[in-house]
């Protein structure tokens, strides 16, 4: 199973939702932001490494409480990324372990397209705003054109009672309230993920939510 | 299926245009191949081959009484014809057709990675907004008035290399280096990694016997200790220098000045 997490907007926090996410189905989480690296890093081979041709996918999954496929940080390394190899490249991980989050970067170009192209299914991130809406419907547009399946949306950092199902109904998809709890925002740095932080907020209660909509 | 088609020839290749016209009233699939002994080099986009082609031809979709125009390149000199109609055949009216926007995909398999490649936007950050953070690793570029022989060249700028300490030999007198691959202090420059890299490669999976010597030839151990480094270190440079040098020479290849007219003008 290969699932994108996507959005469109930037900022409205894919890599924390993909991260967490990970952590509650027991999955790889792949960094597949080229250009704005968000997972942590680490030493070692990371995705532009494996797009430039230069090491073994499964080489680059770094242990950890969430393990993480690191994504470089250069620019010249994004440049130099065949986008085209992502799909084998996920393929080869998800032989080795199963679950595969793919954290997509923002925007409409090919680097959040061939991402979506390469996975089963997608979770979109929304924020509780009406301008963030609109880019997460372009998303969706563009993850249905690309054949992956929305299976449940996450609007995330809800400070006052969002409409939860206008937003439901926009997108076509079960969405999950995310509350703004500081502990998520700290995960992905921290490397704590909320599920295993504080498994009984009602943040880790959506991203669980989220976790059981995925097929596997 | 009428079928018409230009020629060109640049340089080694030829650049195929071609036009086709379905004068039937129904959709036809019609598969052109072309006749050149070399693979067809396709239209790309992102680096991905246009929908329908492979490196043999193309297969297009046209719709009735529609003209649809094509081109490739091929390695090869000029052949007549270059292209022929290998088959025409009728398309299923179930089948939906892809206009107006959505992704192309297979058959049968759906839309995948290279489709997405091929009809979003690019990703990469522009070259500019990678060389400029960086700058070529190690090489400045000076200005160097040349000696009076063609004062034209005065604004003409030569690369000369510069040590990792920060000093940049002088990039020579200039005199007498036309005709030459390279100016002088270029060709010292690549004489001193050469001479780097020939020690690496006498150390690679050496026996004691040649070590010994090789660290003799050195003067020592402590000689060789960042011999590991700097090699690494100017494998980058070269590839840098390697990239600079092949996009100049691309640039290089495309002008043409029209000295005629020029000399008209003045």
């Amino acid at each position: 199973m290969i699932l994108a997490v996507a959005g469109g907007k930037g900022g409205v926090g894919k890599t924390t939702v993909a991260y967490n996410l990970a952590a509650a189905l027991g999955a790889v989480v792949v960094d597949a932001d080229l250009g704005m690296a968000d997972l942590p890093g680490g030493r070692g081979p990371d995705l532009h490494d494996v797009l430039a041709g230069r090491a073994d996918p499964t080489e680059t999954v770094r242990a950890g409480s969430v393990d993480v496929v690191p994504c470089g940080r250069t620019l010249g390394g994004a440049r130099a990324c065949d986008l085209s190899a992502l799909g084998d490249a996920m393929a080869a991980i998800e032989r080795e372990r199963g679950t595969v989050v793919l954290d997509c970067p923002a925007g409409r170009r090919a680097d959040a397209g061939v991402p979506l192209a390469v996975a089963d299914a997608c979770v979109l991130v929304v924020s509780p705003r009406a301008f963030a809406l609109a880019d997460a419907i372009r998303t969706r547009e563009l993850a249905r054109e690309l054949d992956a399946g929305l299976v449940g949306c996450a609007v995330n950092r809800v400070t006052e009672e969002p409409p939860t199902d206008a937003i439901a109904d926009a997108l076509g998809a079960p969405a999950a309230v995310v509350p703004a709890d500081p502990r998520v925002g700290r995960s992905v740095a921290a490397e704590r993920p909320v599920v295993d932080a504080a498994p009984e907020s009602d943040a880790a209660g959506a991203i669980r939510e989220l976790a059981e909509r995925v097929p596997r | 299926m009428d079928l018409s088609w230009t020629v060109d020839r640049a340089g080694d290749a030829s650049l195929v245009r071609c036009r086709v016209h379905n004068d039937d009233a129904v959709s036809r699939r019609v598969r052109i191949e072309s006749r050149f002994d070399a693979p067809v080099l396709p239209p790309r986009r992102a680096g991905v081959p246009e929908d329908g082609w492979d490196a043999t031809g193309v297969t297009l979709r046209i719709g009735p009484g529609e003209r649809r125009g094509f081109g490739f390149a091929a390695p090869s000199p000029p052949v007549e014809p270059p292209v022929t109609v290998a088959s025409v055949e009728p398309v299923d009216s179930d089948e939906p057709a892809r206009e107006g926007g959505g992704f192309a995909g297979d058959e049968d398999a759906g839309p995948t990675a290279a489709d997405a490649l091929r009809e979003l936007g690019d990703h990469r950050p522009p070259r500019a907004a990678v060389d400029g953070g960086r700058g070529v690793d190690g090489i400045r570029t000076l200005k160097r008035a040349r000696e009076a022989d063609d004062p034209r060249d005065e604004d003409l700028a030569v690369a000369a290399p510069c040590d990792s300490d920060g000093g940049c030999r002088d990039a020579g007198s200039g005199a007498g280096e036309r005709g030459r691959a390279a100016p002088e202090a270029v060709d010292e420059w690549f004489a001193a990694i050469e001479a780097r890299i020939d020690r690496a490669e006498r150390l690679t999976d050496a026996d004691v016997e040649t070590a010994t010597a090789v660290v003799a030839d050195a003067g020592g151990v402590d000689a060789l200790a960042d011999l590991d480094e700097r090699v690494a270190k100017d494998a980058e440079r070269l590839r840098a220098v390697s990239e600079r040098a092949a996009s100049l020479a691309e640039r290089a290849a495309a002008t043409d000045v029209p000295v005629g007219a020029l000399d008209r003008f003045a």
